[in-house]
């Protein structure tokens, strides 16, 4: 059995408040325009793998095709990777990374 | 291949879907989709996943970040291959129990892995063909490649209708 003694404060090293926010940041899943998907199929994706609306998904559709680019989904580093394996089993080139906006 | 008439998919009964294709459409799919999947099977077993052609359907996850990418299709690329050659197989099981002058009713399963494998093939060709944003293909030309235009622009046909169908019934329910 322990005496009093033998409990000795333990050093815990805490995170920085920079490490802290970079670990808590949110992952956003981008999806790229290219030249060769249908936007009727890009749309359909949206809605299918993300429960979007027509007009979101339209939206966002329409985001890729004259931005380049758009987010299409966010959340832990494994949801990201999930939705990008989707994005890519459907033929769209998706990719992840850390929401830099959310600094 | 015959673009005429009402469209090649349409909505059946009980959730289902109406295929209708040319007995030569349908071979040639057929073939298209057996040659898709022996050839990434090929590349698999060598574990050559670069092929140029195939840069599409294996896209990098991480955009500016080459280590978490190359961990990443370490952990997936399997998967996504696995994922492939088995939507090709399904694909090409649904067109083989096709009746030679008849509809084949497709599953709802079935309809969403023929227009993955559709989009695959799609994804191949346009990728040899180098089809850029701004291209206006003209399938009319003396173009050597006029095969492989005719062919791109039969699949972004049949895509779009098999879209169009599914599409109606995302939005039904």
């Amino acid at each position: 059995m322990p005496t009093e003694t033998d409990v000795r404060p333990v050093i815990v090293d805490e995170p920085r408040a920079s490490e802290r926010a970079d670990t808590e940041r949110p992952w956003i899943v981008l999806v790229w325009n290219d030249p060769i998907n249908l936007m009727s199929y890009v749309t359909f994706v949206f809605q299918k793998l993300f429960g979007y609306s027509l007009e979101k998904a339209t939206e966002l559709m329409l985001d890729v095709h004259h931005k380049g680019r758009a987010v299409v989904s966010s959340g832990p580093r494994e949801k990201a990777e999930f939705d990008v394996f989707r994005l890519h089993e459907h033929g769209l080139w998706a990719t992840m990374q850390k929401d830099s906006s959310s600094r | 291949m015959n673009r005429k008439g009402r469209g090649p998919i349409r909505v059946g009964r009980d959730g289902t879907y109406l295929l209708c294709i040319d007995i030569e459409d349908r071979r040639a799919l057929l073939r298209l989709l057996g040659e898709l999947r022996d050839t990434l099977l090929e590349d698999s077993e060598s574990k050559d996943t670069t092929t140029d052609k195939f840069r599409r359907l294996f896209p990098t996850a991480y955009h500016d970040d080459p280590e978490s990418d190359v961990e990443y299709q370490r952990l997936m690329k399997d998967e996504l291959m696995a994922s492939r050659l088995d939507s090709l197989l399904v694909a090409r099981a649904a067109l083989e129990r096709m009746p030679d002058d008849d509809t084949l009713i497709l599953t709802a399963n079935e309809l969403d892995v023929f227009t993955r494998s559709i989009n695959n093939l799609r994804l191949v060709f346009g990728t040899m063909l180098d089809v850029q944003e701004s291209d206006d293909l003209d399938d009319t030309s003396d173009d050597p490649e006029l095969v492989h235009l005719h062919l791109y622009s039969y699949l972004g046909w049949l895509l779009d209708w098999s879209v169009s169908v599914q599409s109606e019934s995302l939005e039904e329910h």
